[in-house]
């Protein structure tokens, strides 16, 4: 995840939602939030700084690509949600443990051997209709997956806007933000399986 | 990214490469998982209960480079250890070893926690008490 890049000139880089002049919140309008990108875009754009200096026209074009970083994250709902987690610092890699519930690891090994199965049967040209059906039926039932971790993420989204409005304290939203952090990591897990399955069975 | 020498040499080679029955009393499986790249590792370890000498290692993991040769290099470090041993490896040893740069430590701490799972599993089966947080060998 990238973060706004720190500006050479000292200037504390803004965060995506103050970019844009919102709250951090997770529910957004996506037609107010395109235009206000336009919006913006436009004031930033090189024709409106044929007679400045040097240095205006550089911090408007490192602004432009932070605004563009900023629209891309914040108007895909997921990307929008890790973003938040990582600017409020609960969103770790390297080193931090993200353990992933146990059930979902059985399945999830249990599909990639199957993968690999089809992959081996592919290769040796062999029979390849009981796994297929197999994989679909599996691919189904991954697809449910998302279906459902996308609709708690948004009920949990709400949960963190609600925390917000109502000024809640620091436990409380790190209670959500643990949870949005779980969603997310469940999330990734279904979706890389889901992608693996689609991309092998549509080589079958 | 570059991998360093070996972990290409784990990733073209990987060694103990296999399952062993998860039902045998005498084997214990750790399966675990990083959700933030997807990778899912299965180590399993066949321990005598007598002398608790890890005498067989086997692993299977779905994921990247790293993550294959840290499995892969935590099933040769185990083997003929005893159970104590191998609980004293850390994963900071495994990043010494095959040089993983920092993006890629999650996948040492997999391993560690893929050795402590199965020990952990083994333990439960034998009934013996696994301490809330798994202490460092004396």
């Amino acid at each position: 995840m990238s973060m706004p890049a720190t500006s050479k000139t000292n200037a504390p880089a803004q965060d995506y939602f103050a970019i844009f002049g919102l709250p951090r919140k997770l529910w957004m309008e996506r037609d107010a939030l395109e235009q206000k990108y336009l919006q913006l875009s436009w004031k930033l754009h090189p024709d409106n700084f044929v007679n400045a200096t040097e240095e205006e026209r550089e911090r408007s074009l490192r602004r432009s690509s932070e605004l563009n970083d900023a629209y891309r994250t914040l108007e895909d709902p997921v990307a929008r949600v890790e973003y938040l987690l990582s600017l409020e610092n609960m969103r770790k890699e390297g080193e931090h443990k993200q353990q992933a519930p146990p059930e979902l690891l059985e399945e999830v090994f249990e599909l990639n051997e199957s993968l690999d199965e089809l992959r081996e049967a592919k290769s040796a040209g062999s029979d390849l209709a009981s796994l297929k059906s197999r994989l679909e039926s599996a691919e189904k039932n991954f697809g449910e997956k998302l279906g459902e971790v996308d609709a708690q993420l948004q009920v949990t989204a709400r949960e963190w806007d609600d925390a917000l409005d109502r000024n809640a304290d620091d436990v409380a939203r790190r209670k959500i933000m643990g949870r949005l952090n779980e969603l997310l990591n469940r999330r990734s897990y279904v979706r890389n399986l889901v992608v693996n399955v689609a991309k092998e069975l549509g080589e079958a | 990214m570059a991998y360093s020498d070996k972990v290409v040499e784990h990733y073209n080679n990987p060694r103990n490469v296999g399952s062993l029955p998860k039902e045998d009393p005498n084997v214990g499986t750790g399966l675990v998982g990083a959700p933030e790249c997807g990778d899912v590792m299965k180590l399993q370890m066949k321990i005598n209960p007598e002398t608790q000498v890890i005498e067989e290692a086997k692993f299977k993991t779905f994921g990247c480079g790293s993550a294959i040769a840290s499995s892969s290099l935590a099933t040769e470090w185990v083997k003929g250890k005893t159970v104590e041993e191998a609980l004293s490896i850390k994963n900071t040893d495994i990043v010494r070893e095959l040089s993983l740069p920092p993006v890629k430590i999650h996948c040492s701490v997999l391993a560690e926690d893929a050795i402590k799972a199965a020990i952990g599993d083994w333990k439960k089966k034998h009934g013996i008490e696994v301490p809330v947080a798994e202490k460092v060998a004396h």
